[in-house]
Protein backbone atom coordinates (compact mmCIF):
# COMPACT_ATOMS: atom_id res chain seq x y z
CA UNK A 1 0.00 0.00 0.00
CA UNK A 2 1.43 3.34 -0.98
CA UNK A 3 1.30 6.22 1.43
CA UNK A 4 -0.67 9.26 0.37
CA UNK A 5 1.60 11.98 -0.82
CA UNK A 6 0.48 15.26 0.64
CA UNK A 7 0.33 17.05 -2.68
CA UNK A 8 -0.62 20.67 -2.70
CA UNK A 9 -3.67 21.25 -4.81
CA UNK A 10 -3.99 24.03 -7.29
CA UNK A 11 -7.62 23.78 -8.15
CA UNK A 12 -7.72 26.91 -10.22
CA UNK A 13 -5.46 25.97 -13.11
CA UNK A 14 -5.34 22.82 -15.16
CA UNK A 15 -2.27 20.77 -14.40
CA UNK A 16 -0.12 20.27 -17.42
CA UNK A 17 0.81 16.63 -18.03
CA UNK A 18 4.08 16.09 -16.23
CA UNK A 19 5.66 13.96 -18.87
CA UNK A 20 5.28 13.64 -22.55
CA UNK A 21 2.39 11.29 -23.40
CA UNK A 22 4.75 8.65 -24.72
CA UNK A 23 6.44 8.24 -21.33
CA UNK A 24 3.29 7.27 -19.48
CA UNK A 25 2.13 3.73 -19.15
CA UNK A 26 -1.24 2.95 -20.73
CA UNK A 27 -3.55 1.40 -18.18
CA UNK A 28 -6.72 0.99 -20.19
CA UNK A 29 -6.61 0.71 -23.97
CA UNK A 30 -9.89 0.83 -25.88
CA UNK A 31 -9.99 -0.63 -29.36
CA UNK A 32 -12.95 -0.49 -31.77
CA UNK A 33 -15.45 -0.40 -28.94
CA UNK A 34 -19.11 -0.43 -29.94
CA UNK A 35 -21.98 -0.38 -27.50
CA UNK A 36 -25.62 -1.27 -28.00
CA UNK A 37 -28.76 -0.53 -26.02
CA UNK A 38 -30.93 -3.14 -27.73
CA UNK A 39 -30.67 -2.02 -31.36
CA UNK A 40 -29.47 1.49 -30.63
CA UNK A 41 -25.74 1.98 -31.13
CA UNK A 42 -24.62 4.13 -28.22
CA UNK A 43 -20.88 4.07 -28.91
CA UNK A 44 -19.29 3.98 -32.34
CA UNK A 45 -15.82 2.50 -32.80
CA UNK A 46 -14.13 4.17 -29.87
CA UNK A 47 -10.34 4.03 -29.72
CA UNK A 48 -8.49 5.71 -26.87
CA UNK A 49 -5.94 5.15 -24.10
CA UNK A 50 -6.23 5.94 -20.42
CA UNK A 51 -2.88 6.57 -18.79
CA UNK A 52 -1.71 5.34 -15.44
CA UNK A 53 -2.10 7.73 -12.51
CA UNK A 54 -3.70 10.43 -14.54
CA UNK A 55 -7.16 11.91 -14.43
CA UNK A 56 -8.92 11.59 -17.77
CA UNK A 57 -12.11 13.60 -18.15
CA UNK A 58 -14.92 12.65 -20.51
CA UNK A 59 -16.94 15.64 -21.64
CA UNK A 60 -19.71 16.24 -24.14
CA UNK A 61 -23.39 17.12 -24.32
CA UNK A 62 -26.06 14.93 -22.72
CA UNK A 63 -26.55 11.65 -24.52
CA UNK A 64 -23.13 11.74 -26.18
CA UNK A 65 -22.13 8.39 -24.67
CA UNK A 66 -19.63 9.51 -22.04
CA UNK A 67 -21.39 7.73 -19.18
CA UNK A 68 -21.97 4.73 -21.43
CA UNK A 69 -18.24 4.56 -22.12
CA UNK A 70 -17.40 4.83 -18.42
CA UNK A 71 -19.85 2.04 -17.61
CA UNK A 72 -18.06 -0.37 -19.91
CA UNK A 73 -14.82 -0.24 -17.88
CA UNK A 74 -16.30 -2.26 -15.02
CA UNK A 75 -18.99 -3.90 -17.17
CA UNK A 76 -21.66 -2.57 -14.85
CA UNK A 77 -23.88 -2.42 -17.93
CA UNK A 78 -24.06 -6.24 -17.87
CA UNK A 79 -26.63 -5.95 -15.04
CA UNK A 80 -29.04 -5.11 -17.86
CA UNK A 81 -29.54 -7.95 -20.33
CA UNK A 82 -30.41 -5.71 -23.28
CA UNK A 83 -27.08 -3.88 -23.15
CA UNK A 84 -23.93 -5.24 -24.77
CA UNK A 85 -20.49 -4.15 -25.91
CA UNK A 86 -18.27 -5.41 -28.71
CA UNK A 87 -14.62 -4.68 -29.37
CA UNK A 88 -11.78 -4.61 -26.90
CA UNK A 89 -11.11 -2.94 -23.58
CA UNK A 90 -7.63 -3.91 -22.50
CA UNK A 91 -6.95 -3.46 -18.80
CA UNK A 92 -3.21 -3.94 -18.41
CA UNK A 93 -3.28 -5.81 -21.71
CA UNK A 94 -6.16 -8.15 -20.88
CA UNK A 95 -9.44 -7.86 -22.75
CA UNK A 96 -12.14 -7.41 -20.11
CA UNK A 97 -15.00 -7.68 -22.61
CA UNK A 98 -14.23 -11.39 -23.02
CA UNK A 99 -16.42 -14.05 -21.45
CA UNK A 100 -13.54 -15.53 -19.49
CA UNK A 101 -13.36 -12.46 -17.25
CA UNK A 102 -15.06 -12.71 -13.85
CA UNK A 103 -16.99 -9.44 -13.64
CA UNK A 104 -16.91 -9.42 -9.85
CA UNK A 105 -13.14 -9.70 -9.78
CA UNK A 106 -12.94 -7.04 -12.48
CA UNK A 107 -15.09 -4.73 -10.36
CA UNK A 108 -12.88 -5.25 -7.35
CA UNK A 109 -10.06 -3.86 -9.49
CA UNK A 110 -12.06 -1.11 -11.18
CA UNK A 111 -14.07 0.88 -8.63
CA UNK A 112 -16.88 3.29 -9.40
CA UNK A 113 -18.44 6.32 -7.74
CA UNK A 114 -21.87 7.40 -8.95
CA UNK A 115 -23.71 10.66 -9.45
CA UNK A 116 -26.33 9.76 -6.89
CA UNK A 117 -24.81 9.11 -3.49
CA UNK A 118 -25.39 5.51 -2.54
CA UNK A 119 -24.67 4.79 1.12
CA UNK A 120 -25.76 1.26 1.96
CA UNK A 121 -28.32 0.81 4.73
CA UNK A 122 -25.68 -0.03 7.34
CA UNK A 123 -23.18 1.73 9.60
CA UNK A 124 -20.47 4.03 8.28
CA UNK A 125 -17.88 1.43 9.26
CA UNK A 126 -19.68 -1.41 7.49
CA UNK A 127 -20.16 0.75 4.42
CA UNK A 128 -16.42 1.25 4.09
CA UNK A 129 -15.62 -2.36 4.93
CA UNK A 130 -18.25 -3.73 2.51
CA UNK A 131 -16.08 -4.09 -0.57
CA UNK A 132 -12.91 -5.37 1.05
CA UNK A 133 -14.78 -7.97 3.08
CA UNK A 134 -16.04 -9.53 -0.14
CA UNK A 135 -12.69 -10.76 -1.37
CA UNK A 136 -10.31 -10.66 1.55
CA UNK A 137 -10.24 -12.43 4.88
CA UNK A 138 -9.08 -9.71 7.21
CA UNK A 139 -8.58 -9.69 10.94
CA UNK A 140 -10.52 -7.22 13.02
CA UNK A 141 -7.44 -5.05 13.50
CA UNK A 142 -6.55 -5.06 9.81
CA UNK A 143 -10.13 -4.15 8.90
CA UNK A 144 -10.07 -1.27 11.40
CA UNK A 145 -6.83 -0.05 9.93
CA UNK A 146 -8.02 -0.23 6.34
CA UNK A 147 -11.30 1.51 7.18
CA UNK A 148 -9.45 4.32 8.91
CA UNK A 149 -6.94 4.71 6.12
CA UNK A 150 -9.70 4.76 3.48
CA UNK A 151 -11.69 7.35 5.42
CA UNK A 152 -8.56 9.46 5.79
CA UNK A 153 -7.87 9.28 2.07
CA UNK A 154 -11.46 10.33 1.43
CA UNK A 155 -10.97 13.30 3.81
CA UNK A 156 -13.85 12.08 5.95
CA UNK A 157 -12.08 10.56 8.97
CA UNK A 158 -12.13 13.63 11.20
CA UNK A 159 -15.84 14.12 10.64
CA UNK A 160 -16.94 10.55 11.35
CA UNK A 161 -14.30 8.98 13.59
CA UNK A 162 -16.54 9.28 16.66
CA UNK A 163 -19.66 7.90 14.97
CA UNK A 164 -18.49 4.96 12.90
CA UNK A 165 -21.43 2.91 14.20
CA UNK A 166 -24.01 5.44 13.00
CA UNK A 167 -25.90 4.74 9.79
CA UNK A 168 -24.23 6.00 6.62
CA UNK A 169 -27.54 7.39 5.43
CA UNK A 170 -27.44 9.98 8.23
CA UNK A 171 -24.53 11.90 6.68
CA UNK A 172 -24.91 15.02 4.54
CA UNK A 173 -24.84 14.73 0.75
CA UNK A 174 -21.20 15.75 0.44
CA UNK A 175 -20.18 13.42 3.28
CA UNK A 176 -22.15 10.57 1.71
CA UNK A 177 -20.24 11.03 -1.53
CA UNK A 178 -16.92 10.97 0.31
CA UNK A 179 -18.15 7.85 2.11
CA UNK A 180 -18.76 6.25 -1.28
CA UNK A 181 -15.25 7.26 -2.35
CA UNK A 182 -13.81 5.80 0.87
CA UNK A 183 -15.71 2.58 0.23
CA UNK A 184 -14.21 2.35 -3.24
CA UNK A 185 -10.70 3.28 -2.09
CA UNK A 186 -10.83 0.74 0.77
CA UNK A 187 -11.02 -2.05 -1.77
CA UNK A 188 -7.65 -0.96 -3.16
CA UNK A 189 -8.64 -0.92 -6.81
CA UNK A 190 -6.32 0.10 -9.62
CA UNK A 191 -8.77 2.27 -11.49
CA UNK A 192 -11.53 4.51 -10.13
CA UNK A 193 -14.39 5.67 -12.31
CA UNK A 194 -16.33 8.79 -11.35
CA UNK A 195 -19.72 9.30 -13.02
CA UNK A 196 -20.61 12.97 -12.46
CA UNK A 197 -19.65 12.69 -8.79
CA UNK A 198 -20.39 16.30 -7.90
CA UNK A 199 -23.44 17.20 -9.97
CA UNK A 200 -25.75 16.70 -6.97
CA UNK A 201 -23.50 18.55 -4.50
CA UNK A 202 -23.09 22.12 -3.30
CA UNK A 203 -20.00 24.14 -4.32
CA UNK A 204 -18.10 23.53 -1.05
CA UNK A 205 -18.61 19.76 -1.19
CA UNK A 206 -17.71 19.88 -4.87
CA UNK A 207 -14.45 21.64 -4.04
CA UNK A 208 -13.60 18.96 -1.47
CA UNK A 209 -14.32 16.13 -3.89
CA UNK A 210 -12.21 17.78 -6.59
CA UNK A 211 -9.30 18.17 -4.19
CA UNK A 212 -9.72 14.56 -3.25
CA UNK A 213 -9.65 13.34 -6.84
CA UNK A 214 -6.48 15.31 -7.40
CA UNK A 215 -4.87 13.53 -4.42
CA UNK A 216 -6.12 10.10 -5.41
CA UNK A 217 -4.35 10.50 -8.74
CA UNK A 218 -1.06 9.64 -7.03
CA UNK A 219 -2.32 6.09 -6.49
CA UNK A 220 -5.05 5.36 -8.98
CA UNK A 221 -5.88 5.71 -12.64
CA UNK A 222 -8.93 7.91 -12.74
CA UNK A 223 -11.63 8.45 -15.33
CA UNK A 224 -14.31 11.04 -14.68
CA UNK A 225 -17.47 11.97 -16.54
CA UNK A 226 -18.50 15.54 -15.96
CA UNK A 227 -20.97 18.06 -17.35
CA UNK A 228 -18.94 20.84 -15.85
CA UNK A 229 -16.20 21.95 -18.24
CA UNK A 230 -14.45 24.08 -15.64
CA UNK A 231 -14.25 20.99 -13.49
CA UNK A 232 -12.72 18.98 -16.32
CA UNK A 233 -10.21 21.77 -16.86
CA UNK A 234 -9.39 21.97 -13.14
CA UNK A 235 -8.83 18.35 -12.30
CA UNK A 236 -7.90 16.39 -15.41
CA UNK A 237 -4.67 15.92 -17.29
CA UNK A 238 -6.37 14.43 -20.34
CA UNK A 239 -9.74 15.24 -21.80
CA UNK A 240 -11.87 13.42 -24.31
CA UNK A 241 -14.67 15.23 -26.10
CA UNK A 242 -17.50 13.01 -27.27
CA UNK A 243 -20.51 13.71 -29.42
CA UNK A 244 -23.32 11.40 -30.56
CA UNK A 245 -21.52 8.25 -29.51
CA UNK A 246 -18.25 9.15 -31.18
CA UNK A 247 -14.95 10.27 -29.78
CA UNK A 248 -14.37 13.60 -31.50
CA UNK A 249 -11.10 14.64 -29.93
CA UNK A 250 -8.80 13.37 -27.22
CA UNK A 251 -5.62 14.91 -25.87
CA UNK A 252 -3.95 16.72 -22.98
CA UNK A 253 -6.51 18.86 -21.17
CA UNK A 254 -4.84 22.22 -21.83
CA UNK A 255 -4.66 21.42 -25.52
CA UNK A 256 -8.36 20.49 -25.69
CA UNK A 257 -9.36 23.66 -23.88
CA UNK A 258 -6.81 26.16 -25.24
CA UNK A 259 -6.12 24.90 -28.70
CA UNK A 260 -8.59 22.25 -29.85
CA UNK A 261 -7.97 20.65 -33.18
CA UNK A 262 -11.58 20.30 -34.27
CA UNK A 263 -14.24 22.93 -34.72
CA UNK A 264 -16.85 20.89 -32.81
CA UNK A 265 -14.56 20.69 -29.80
CA UNK A 266 -13.85 24.38 -29.99
CA UNK A 267 -17.55 25.22 -30.18
CA UNK A 268 -18.33 23.01 -27.21
CA UNK A 269 -15.56 24.12 -24.87
CA UNK A 270 -16.26 27.77 -25.65
CA UNK A 271 -19.92 27.20 -24.83
CA UNK A 272 -21.29 27.71 -28.32
CA UNK A 273 -23.33 24.53 -28.11
CA UNK A 274 -24.01 21.77 -25.67
CA UNK B 1 -50.73 55.72 -19.04
CA UNK B 2 -51.59 55.02 -15.43
CA UNK B 3 -54.96 56.71 -15.90
CA UNK B 4 -55.79 54.40 -18.79
CA UNK B 5 -54.78 51.42 -16.74
CA UNK B 6 -56.99 52.56 -13.91
CA UNK B 7 -59.95 53.05 -16.18
CA UNK B 8 -59.43 49.63 -17.72
CA UNK B 9 -59.18 48.12 -14.28
CA UNK B 10 -62.37 49.83 -13.21
CA UNK B 11 -64.22 48.62 -16.26
CA UNK B 12 -63.01 45.09 -15.71
CA UNK B 13 -64.15 45.13 -12.10
CA UNK B 14 -67.54 46.44 -13.14
CA UNK B 15 -67.89 43.78 -15.82
CA UNK B 16 -67.00 41.08 -13.33
CA UNK B 17 -69.41 42.42 -10.75
CA UNK B 18 -72.21 42.50 -13.29
CA UNK B 19 -71.41 39.02 -14.53
CA UNK B 20 -72.25 37.04 -11.40
CA UNK B 21 -75.19 35.59 -13.22
CA UNK B 22 -72.79 33.94 -15.68
CA UNK B 23 -72.53 30.97 -13.34
CA UNK B 24 -75.88 29.39 -13.95
CA UNK B 25 -77.78 28.54 -10.79
CA UNK B 26 -78.32 25.04 -12.12
CA UNK B 27 -74.60 24.46 -12.09
CA UNK B 28 -74.30 25.63 -8.54
CA UNK B 29 -77.11 23.26 -7.49
CA UNK B 30 -75.41 20.36 -9.27
CA UNK B 31 -72.14 21.24 -7.56
CA UNK B 32 -73.75 21.25 -4.16
CA UNK B 33 -75.74 18.07 -4.87
CA UNK B 34 -72.58 16.13 -5.74
CA UNK B 35 -70.86 17.35 -2.60
CA UNK B 36 -73.82 16.39 -0.41
CA UNK B 37 -74.10 13.06 -2.19
CA UNK B 38 -70.45 12.25 -1.46
CA UNK B 39 -70.78 13.28 2.18
CA UNK B 40 -74.02 11.32 2.55
CA UNK B 41 -72.62 8.08 1.15
CA UNK B 42 -69.49 8.41 3.27
CA UNK B 43 -71.69 8.94 6.32
CA UNK B 44 -73.66 5.78 5.55
CA UNK B 45 -70.41 3.79 5.31
CA UNK B 46 -68.99 5.24 8.50
CA UNK B 47 -72.31 4.72 10.28
CA UNK B 48 -72.54 1.06 9.29
CA UNK B 49 -68.93 0.35 10.26
CA UNK B 50 -69.23 2.38 13.43
CA UNK B 51 -72.38 0.52 14.39
CA UNK B 52 -70.66 -2.84 13.96
CA UNK B 53 -67.70 -1.67 16.00
CA UNK B 54 -69.84 -0.16 18.73
CA UNK B 55 -72.01 -3.27 19.02
CA UNK B 56 -68.87 -5.36 19.11
CA UNK B 57 -67.37 -3.13 21.77
CA UNK B 58 -70.48 -3.12 24.02
CA UNK B 59 -71.36 -6.79 23.66
CA UNK B 60 -67.76 -7.94 23.65
CA UNK B 61 -66.71 -6.01 26.74
CA UNK B 62 -69.86 -7.16 28.53
CA UNK B 63 -68.90 -10.76 27.77
CA UNK B 64 -65.22 -10.42 28.69
CA UNK B 65 -64.26 -12.08 31.96
CA UNK B 66 -61.11 -13.77 33.22
CA UNK B 67 -62.54 -17.25 32.68
CA UNK B 68 -62.43 -16.63 28.93
CA UNK B 69 -58.65 -16.98 29.07
CA UNK B 70 -58.61 -19.95 31.44
CA UNK B 71 -61.51 -22.24 30.60
CA UNK B 72 -62.11 -24.27 27.47
CA UNK B 73 -65.13 -23.79 25.23
CA UNK B 74 -68.23 -25.30 26.82
CA UNK B 75 -70.19 -28.15 25.31
CA UNK B 76 -73.75 -27.67 24.07
CA UNK B 77 -76.06 -26.80 26.91
CA UNK B 78 -73.38 -26.63 29.62
CA UNK B 79 -73.01 -23.34 31.43
CA UNK B 80 -70.02 -20.97 31.66
CA UNK B 81 -66.82 -21.87 29.87
CA UNK B 82 -64.18 -19.77 28.12
CA UNK B 83 -62.17 -19.55 24.92
CA UNK B 84 -58.73 -20.61 26.14
CA UNK B 85 -58.37 -23.56 23.75
CA UNK B 86 -59.63 -21.52 20.80
CA UNK B 87 -57.30 -18.60 21.55
CA UNK B 88 -54.22 -20.81 21.84
CA UNK B 89 -55.36 -22.86 18.84
CA UNK B 90 -55.67 -19.72 16.72
CA UNK B 91 -52.24 -18.53 17.84
CA UNK B 92 -50.70 -21.88 16.91
CA UNK B 93 -52.42 -22.07 13.51
CA UNK B 94 -51.52 -18.49 12.65
CA UNK B 95 -47.94 -18.95 13.83
CA UNK B 96 -47.32 -22.03 11.71
CA UNK B 97 -49.19 -20.49 8.78
CA UNK B 98 -47.00 -17.41 8.78
CA UNK B 99 -43.91 -19.53 9.46
CA UNK B 100 -44.55 -21.42 6.23
CA UNK B 101 -45.69 -18.39 4.24
CA UNK B 102 -42.88 -15.95 5.10
CA UNK B 103 -39.90 -17.69 3.45
CA UNK B 104 -41.94 -18.71 0.41
CA UNK B 105 -43.48 -15.27 0.02
CA UNK B 106 -40.27 -13.33 0.56
CA UNK B 107 -38.22 -15.52 -1.76
CA UNK B 108 -40.86 -15.48 -4.49
CA UNK B 109 -41.16 -11.70 -4.18
CA UNK B 110 -37.38 -11.44 -4.38
CA UNK B 111 -37.36 -13.59 -7.52
CA UNK B 112 -39.92 -11.29 -9.14
CA UNK B 113 -38.20 -8.06 -8.16
CA UNK B 114 -34.53 -8.97 -8.43
CA UNK B 115 -34.01 -11.81 -10.85
CA UNK B 116 -36.88 -11.86 -13.30
CA UNK B 117 -38.04 -8.28 -13.44
CA UNK B 118 -38.91 -8.22 -17.12
CA UNK B 119 -39.17 -11.90 -17.98
CA UNK B 120 -42.29 -13.50 -19.39
CA UNK B 121 -42.40 -16.06 -16.59
CA UNK B 122 -42.38 -13.26 -14.00
CA UNK B 123 -45.38 -11.54 -15.54
CA UNK B 124 -47.27 -14.84 -15.54
CA UNK B 125 -46.36 -15.50 -11.89
CA UNK B 126 -47.37 -11.94 -11.01
CA UNK B 127 -50.73 -12.39 -12.74
CA UNK B 128 -51.45 -15.70 -11.00
CA UNK B 129 -50.37 -14.21 -7.68
CA UNK B 130 -52.87 -11.39 -8.15
CA UNK B 131 -55.61 -13.93 -8.81
CA UNK B 132 -54.62 -15.88 -5.70
CA UNK B 133 -54.66 -12.62 -3.75
CA UNK B 134 -58.37 -12.22 -4.40
CA UNK B 135 -59.36 -15.90 -4.51
CA UNK B 136 -62.34 -16.82 -2.30
CA UNK B 137 -60.81 -18.29 0.84
CA UNK B 138 -63.39 -21.10 0.95
CA UNK B 139 -61.87 -22.41 -2.28
CA UNK B 140 -58.47 -22.52 -0.65
CA UNK B 141 -60.01 -24.42 2.25
CA UNK B 142 -61.50 -26.97 -0.15
CA UNK B 143 -58.21 -27.24 -2.05
CA UNK B 144 -56.30 -28.07 1.12
CA UNK B 145 -59.08 -30.44 2.19
CA UNK B 146 -58.65 -32.42 -1.03
CA UNK B 147 -54.88 -32.41 -0.73
CA UNK B 148 -54.17 -32.84 2.98
CA UNK B 149 -57.36 -33.78 4.82
CA UNK B 150 -59.10 -36.38 2.67
CA UNK B 151 -55.96 -38.45 1.86
CA UNK B 152 -54.80 -38.48 5.50
CA UNK B 153 -58.22 -39.38 6.80
CA UNK B 154 -58.73 -36.56 9.25
CA UNK B 155 -58.77 -32.88 10.06
CA UNK B 156 -55.61 -31.42 11.51
CA UNK B 157 -53.99 -28.20 12.58
CA UNK B 158 -51.31 -28.76 9.94
CA UNK B 159 -53.88 -28.65 7.16
CA UNK B 160 -55.30 -25.48 8.75
CA UNK B 161 -51.89 -23.83 8.88
CA UNK B 162 -51.21 -24.75 5.25
CA UNK B 163 -54.55 -23.23 4.20
CA UNK B 164 -53.72 -20.04 6.10
CA UNK B 165 -50.23 -20.01 4.57
CA UNK B 166 -51.72 -20.20 1.07
CA UNK B 167 -53.76 -17.11 1.87
CA UNK B 168 -50.79 -15.26 3.35
CA UNK B 169 -48.28 -16.09 0.60
CA UNK B 170 -49.69 -13.86 -2.17
CA UNK B 171 -49.90 -10.95 0.28
CA UNK B 172 -46.25 -11.37 1.23
CA UNK B 173 -45.13 -11.91 -2.37
CA UNK B 174 -46.83 -8.73 -3.43
CA UNK B 175 -45.54 -6.50 -0.64
CA UNK B 176 -42.03 -7.94 -0.88
CA UNK B 177 -41.87 -7.27 -4.60
CA UNK B 178 -43.31 -3.78 -4.23
CA UNK B 179 -40.90 -2.88 -1.44
CA UNK B 180 -37.86 -4.23 -3.31
CA UNK B 181 -38.88 -2.26 -6.38
CA UNK B 182 -38.78 0.89 -4.29
CA UNK B 183 -35.06 0.31 -3.63
CA UNK B 184 -33.25 2.56 -6.14
CA UNK B 185 -31.31 0.76 -8.84
CA UNK B 186 -28.31 2.96 -8.13
CA UNK B 187 -27.94 1.13 -4.81
CA UNK B 188 -27.75 -2.23 -6.59
CA UNK B 189 -25.30 -0.81 -9.10
CA UNK B 190 -23.14 0.60 -6.33
CA UNK B 191 -22.96 -2.77 -4.57
CA UNK B 192 -22.32 -4.62 -7.84
CA UNK B 193 -19.62 -2.06 -8.69
CA UNK B 194 -17.73 -3.17 -5.58
CA UNK B 195 -17.67 -6.67 -6.97
CA UNK B 196 -20.58 -8.08 -5.00
CA UNK B 197 -22.35 -11.00 -6.73
CA UNK B 198 -26.18 -10.80 -6.93
CA UNK B 199 -26.69 -13.00 -3.86
CA UNK B 200 -24.63 -10.62 -1.72
CA UNK B 201 -26.28 -7.54 -3.19
CA UNK B 202 -29.70 -8.97 -2.33
CA UNK B 203 -28.83 -10.21 1.15
CA UNK B 204 -26.75 -7.30 2.39
CA UNK B 205 -28.14 -4.35 0.47
CA UNK B 206 -31.59 -4.61 -1.09
CA UNK B 207 -33.21 -6.77 1.58
CA UNK B 208 -31.81 -4.48 4.21
CA UNK B 209 -32.99 -1.38 2.43
CA UNK B 210 -36.48 -2.87 2.09
CA UNK B 211 -36.62 -4.75 5.37
CA UNK B 212 -39.10 -2.45 7.10
CA UNK B 213 -41.54 -2.79 4.23
CA UNK B 214 -41.11 -6.55 4.08
CA UNK B 215 -41.65 -6.98 7.83
CA UNK B 216 -44.71 -4.76 7.59
CA UNK B 217 -46.04 -6.96 4.80
CA UNK B 218 -45.60 -10.04 6.98
CA UNK B 219 -47.43 -8.34 9.86
CA UNK B 220 -50.31 -7.35 7.60
CA UNK B 221 -50.47 -10.91 6.25
CA UNK B 222 -50.64 -12.13 9.86
CA UNK B 223 -53.53 -9.76 10.49
CA UNK B 224 -55.21 -11.04 7.35
CA UNK B 225 -55.07 -14.73 8.30
CA UNK B 226 -55.78 -14.21 12.00
CA UNK B 227 -59.46 -13.69 11.23
CA UNK B 228 -59.93 -16.16 8.37
CA UNK B 229 -62.77 -18.62 8.95
CA UNK B 230 -63.57 -20.34 5.69
CA UNK B 231 -60.19 -22.03 5.06
CA UNK B 232 -60.31 -23.52 8.57
CA UNK B 233 -63.81 -24.98 8.20
CA UNK B 234 -62.52 -27.76 5.97
CA UNK B 235 -59.06 -28.18 7.49
CA UNK B 236 -58.53 -27.53 11.19
CA UNK B 237 -62.25 -27.79 11.85
CA UNK B 238 -63.03 -26.91 15.46
CA UNK B 239 -64.00 -28.60 18.72
CA UNK B 240 -64.48 -27.91 22.40
CA UNK B 241 -61.29 -29.51 23.70
CA UNK B 242 -57.65 -28.78 23.98
CA UNK B 243 -55.96 -29.89 20.77
CA UNK B 244 -53.48 -32.75 20.72
CA UNK B 245 -49.81 -31.76 20.80
CA UNK B 246 -49.32 -33.23 17.31
CA UNK B 247 -52.20 -31.07 16.03
CA UNK B 248 -54.11 -33.99 14.49
CA UNK B 249 -57.84 -34.50 14.76
CA UNK B 250 -58.98 -30.90 14.60
CA UNK B 251 -57.77 -27.82 16.39
CA UNK B 252 -60.12 -25.39 18.08
CA UNK B 253 -59.74 -21.81 16.87
CA UNK B 254 -61.42 -18.46 17.34
CA UNK B 255 -62.94 -17.73 13.91
CA UNK B 256 -64.75 -21.06 13.55
CA UNK B 257 -65.77 -20.95 17.23
CA UNK B 258 -67.32 -17.53 16.64
CA UNK B 259 -69.06 -18.82 13.55
CA UNK B 260 -70.55 -21.83 15.38
CA UNK B 261 -71.32 -20.12 18.68
CA UNK B 262 -72.91 -17.04 17.12
CA UNK B 263 -75.39 -19.19 15.21
CA UNK B 264 -76.21 -21.35 18.24
CA UNK B 265 -79.35 -21.02 20.40
CA UNK B 266 -77.33 -20.99 23.69
CA UNK B 267 -76.92 -17.66 25.45
CA UNK B 268 -73.44 -18.39 26.88
CA UNK B 269 -72.19 -19.49 23.44
CA UNK B 270 -73.43 -16.24 21.90
CA UNK B 271 -71.70 -14.24 24.62
CA UNK B 272 -68.45 -16.11 24.03
CA UNK B 273 -68.79 -15.41 20.30
CA UNK B 274 -68.97 -11.66 21.05
CA UNK B 275 -65.94 -11.85 23.30
CA UNK B 276 -64.00 -13.82 20.68
CA UNK B 277 -64.95 -11.37 17.94
CA UNK B 278 -63.73 -8.49 20.08
CA UNK B 279 -60.44 -10.28 20.76
CA UNK B 280 -59.79 -10.94 17.06
CA UNK B 281 -60.72 -7.40 16.06
CA UNK B 282 -58.46 -5.94 18.74
CA UNK B 283 -55.60 -8.21 17.64
CA UNK B 284 -55.95 -7.20 13.98
CA UNK B 285 -56.20 -3.55 14.96
CA UNK B 286 -53.09 -3.94 17.10
CA UNK B 287 -51.16 -5.57 14.25
CA UNK B 288 -52.21 -2.85 11.80
CA UNK B 289 -51.18 -0.12 14.21
CA UNK B 290 -47.85 -1.87 14.79
CA UNK B 291 -47.27 -2.01 11.02
CA UNK B 292 -48.07 1.70 10.67
CA UNK B 293 -45.79 2.63 13.55
CA UNK B 294 -42.92 0.66 12.06
CA UNK B 295 -43.33 2.39 8.70
CA UNK B 296 -43.63 5.79 10.34
CA UNK B 297 -40.51 5.28 12.44
CA UNK B 298 -38.61 4.29 9.31
CA UNK B 299 -39.85 7.32 7.38
CA UNK B 300 -38.65 9.60 10.18
CA UNK B 301 -35.19 8.11 10.23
Amino acid sequence: MMAVQPTSVSAALPDAPRAAPGDERVRIAIRNLDFFYGDFRGLKSINMDFRDRKVTALIGPSGCGKSTLLRTFNRIYSLYPEQRATGQILLDGRNIIGNDVDVNELRSRVGMVFQKTTPFPMSIYDNVAFGMRLYEKLSRADTDERVESALRKAALWDEVKDKLKNPGTGLSGGQQQRLCIARTVAQQPEVILFDEPTSALDPISTGKIEELIDQLRSEFTIAIVTHNMQQAARISQYTAFMYLGELIEFGPTNQIFMNPGKKQTHDYVTGRFG
Amino acid sequence: MSATALTTGGELAAAEAGDWSRVRSGRRVADRALKLGCIGVTAIGVFALGWILLMLLFQGIAALRPSIFTEVTPGPGSAGGGLANAIVGSLVLTFFGILVATPIGVLAGTYLAEYARTSKLASIVRFINDILLSAPSILIGLFVYTLFVAPFGGYSGWAGSIALAIIAIPVIVRTTEDMLRLVPNTLREAAAALGAPPSVVIRLVTWRAARVGIVTGVILATARIAGETAPLLFTALNNNFWFKPNLTGGVSNLPVTIYQFALSPYGNWQELAWAGALLITATILGLSIAARLIIKRDANR
